[in-house]
């Protein structure tokens, strides 16, 4: 019995030993990882659109753009099939555009030709293209950052 | 104002939580301060957030806010009454010798820093998309969720079928604090590490009767980098490691039950469990499996009718929500199809990847360390033992692992694969604390061994 006891404390000792010599060298270090704030309201909003887009103050500026469109209409927002930052991106465009209406598309192809050809321009309020290039055709084009480019479809009336 | 509103919001869950522990508690004339405070968080974001969705679909705004602040606030009220008609008194389990005494401070320091940790990082992607945003329209709305966002397929990608047990603790933040603020948001998420790991410490004790125990096990949980260092850890406010905790307390007190045969444990169980389906659709999983050893445990113990009763609000939460997803005409989305068996006998080809997968990150020591091996050590000692509770224990840790491998047999991705590799790291976390509860009772067997083979 005796033996049996010190195989168990034995044991348990070598696994405790070994996961925290596999744990600390891991632990440590994210611990360590960035600082403590800033004390904003939209933190991790702004952080988020600011490594992607370089935009900042991004939950302020983008919902101020969108409100300049018409109010009826849902945003169509084009990201690229598999790519998970642009599909991020274009969440995010969906989180801040909040009441309105969105659309996502995800493009497979090099092209959003053929997407665009199955929109009716009155029925949408702009077009956001997330990491993907607008055809050149496209009339106005505003860009919101190095990846997001605004075209809008109909503008409110002043 | 912010800072105000925001302990303000966090005193109303706890006096809401701590009332409902009194009024369970009050009849064995003995608190335990560590074990209230805890239960009385998980209980008070359980009641406060299921408060604020039933009150929302009647009224909004101030009204809301007020009208369950004061609901909170009677909990309270008639806990303490409870307690004092009990004359019941409040205890604190002062650690007894050294080793205690330093395995109680690392505990302290370790919640020290994660609530520090906490505050550098942002929110996640799935924190700030799935969960935060719920939070967000709902403040704007009133607090209240618009009907138009569950059947809006532009905003499938937030999952507006998940259910809104942290959402709506955040949004009771938010109205406190007057804007949805989501640095100070996070606050909730070390919070419930801070109630996990003195559960944990009291559960294993309880169980196996050594204090030391308890608090070993307790230290050593955040050093599975999960908790801080991966992706679903506290730090980045996803609900999996909240999801975790309940877990652990609805386990950890069916066990109590059936070790004591005390009925409070069975209603802080029937508490926890029926808020597992409130925090995270896959809570239906683990609830649908304590359900199951919960009646194992009842049939021996020959007191099914109790344990049926106290499945019965886990029920009410999981129908709850579902009538209301057919109410509000949520946009058909989902990562996974119903299952069937056509559809099981079709993908049954997916089974080898699937287990590959799975042993894949059980064993990935980034995520885990060796965490999986010891649970697997702990699995093979508690069956050994060949006792009732220990081998349920045991099956509470390893059933989750396979229903949650075998529900990608459903998963509707084009890439199975790439959705198991993305999610199971966050599902296994539901289980780890209750995988350091079976090792805190593997642990101490031995003795029992002698005593009962």
């Amino acid at each position: 019995m005796r033996i049996r006891s010190y195989f168990h404390v034995g044991l348990w000792c070598a696994l405790f030993a070994v996961f925290l010599v596999k744990s600390i060298p891991i632990v440590g270090p994210a611990l360590m990882e960035n600082r403590i704030g800033p004390v904003e309201a939209n933190r991790s909003i702004d952080a988020y659109l600011r490594a992607l887009t370089g935009i900042d103050r991004g939950s302020e500026k983008l919902p101020d753009t969108f409100q300049r469109l018409s109010k009826e209409g849902p945003l169509v927002i084009f990201v690229q099939d598999e790519n998970a930052q642009s599909e991020f991106l274009g969440m995010m465009i969906g989180y801040v555009s909040w009441p309105r209406e969105v659309r996502m598309i995800k493009v497979a192809g090099p092209t959003v030709e053929k997407e665009l050809a199955e929109i009716k321009p009155d029925s949408v309020a702009g077009l956001v293209f997330c990491s993907v290039n607008p055809p050149e055709w496209l009339g106005k084009r505003v860009r919101l950052g190095s990846s997001i480019i605004l075209v809008p479809v109909t503008e409110a009336s002043p | 104002m912010i800072v105000l509103g925001l302990f303000a919001a966090l005193f109303t869950i706890f006096v809401t939580g701590l009332g409902v522990t009194m009024s369970i508690f009050a009849r064995t004339g003995r608190f335990n301060l560590i074990e209230s405070v805890c239960l009385g968080w998980l209980l008070g974001v359980g009641i406060v957030s299921l408060l604020l969705w039933v009150g929302g679909m009647f009224c909004s705004g101030f009204v809301l806010q007020a009208i369950v602040t004061v609901a909170g606030l009677a909990l309270g009220i008639l806990g303490w009454r409870a307690k004092q008609k009990a004359d019941a008194q409040f205890h604190f389990p002062r650690p007894t010798n050294v080793t205690e005494w330093t395995l109680a401070s690392i505990v302290l320091i370790e919640i020290a820093v994660l609530f520090f940790v906490s505050f550098k990082h942002t929110l996640g992607w799935d924190g700030l998309l799935n969960w935060e945003l719920k939070a967000r329209y709902a403040f704007l709305n009133g607090g209240a969720i618009p009907a138009v966002y569950y059947s809006s397929a532009g905003r499938a990608f937030s999952h507006p079928e998940y259910p809104l047990g942290i959402p709506f603790t955040e949004l009771w933040l938010y109205l406190w604090m007057g804007e949805p603020h989501q640095f100070w948001v996070k606050i909730i998420f070390p919070l419930f590490y801070a109630a996990c790991a003195p559960l944990l410490a009291l559960l294993v004790s309880r169980l196996s009767g050594k204090r030391w125990v308890g608090l070993l096990t307790a230290a050593l949980l955040p050093f599975v980098p999960s908790i801080s260092a991966s992706p679903g850890g506290i730090v980045v406010g996803y609900v999996d490691v909240p999801l975790s905790v309940f877990y652990l307390a609805a386990l950890g007190y069916l066990l109590l039950w059936f070790k004591t045969n005390n009925a409070h444990f069975i209603i802080v169980f029937a508490a926890c469990s029926a808020l597992l389906p409130w925090i995270k659709s896959e809570g239906i999983i683990l609830w649908a499996v304590l359900v199951l050893l919960g009646l194992g445990l009842s049939f021996s113990k020959r007191r099914v009718a109790q344990f049926l009763i106290s499945i019965g609000p886990g029920l009410l939460v999981i129908l709850g929500w579902r009538i209301y997803l057919k109410l509000v005409h949520l946009w058909p989305h989902s990562d996974f199809a119903r299952p069937s068996f056509s559809l099981l006998r079709e993908n049954a080809g997916r089974i080898h990847d699937i287990i590959g997968i799975l042993f894949a990150e059980l064993s990935e020591t980034v995520h885990w360390s060796i965490f999986w091996l010891l649970a697997a050590v702990a699995v093979v000692y508690l069956i050994g033992s060949r006792k009732l509770e220990k081998l349920v224990l045991a099956a509470a840790v390893v059933l989750p692992v396979i229903l949650y491998a075998l529900i990608y047999l459903c998963s509707t991705w084009p890439s199975y694969s790439a959705h198991m590799t993305s999610s199971v790291p966050r599902l296994l976390l539901h289980v780890m604390p209750a995988g350091w509860l079976a090792i805190g009772l593997a642990l101490t067997q031995p003795k029992d061994q002698n005593r009962h083979l």
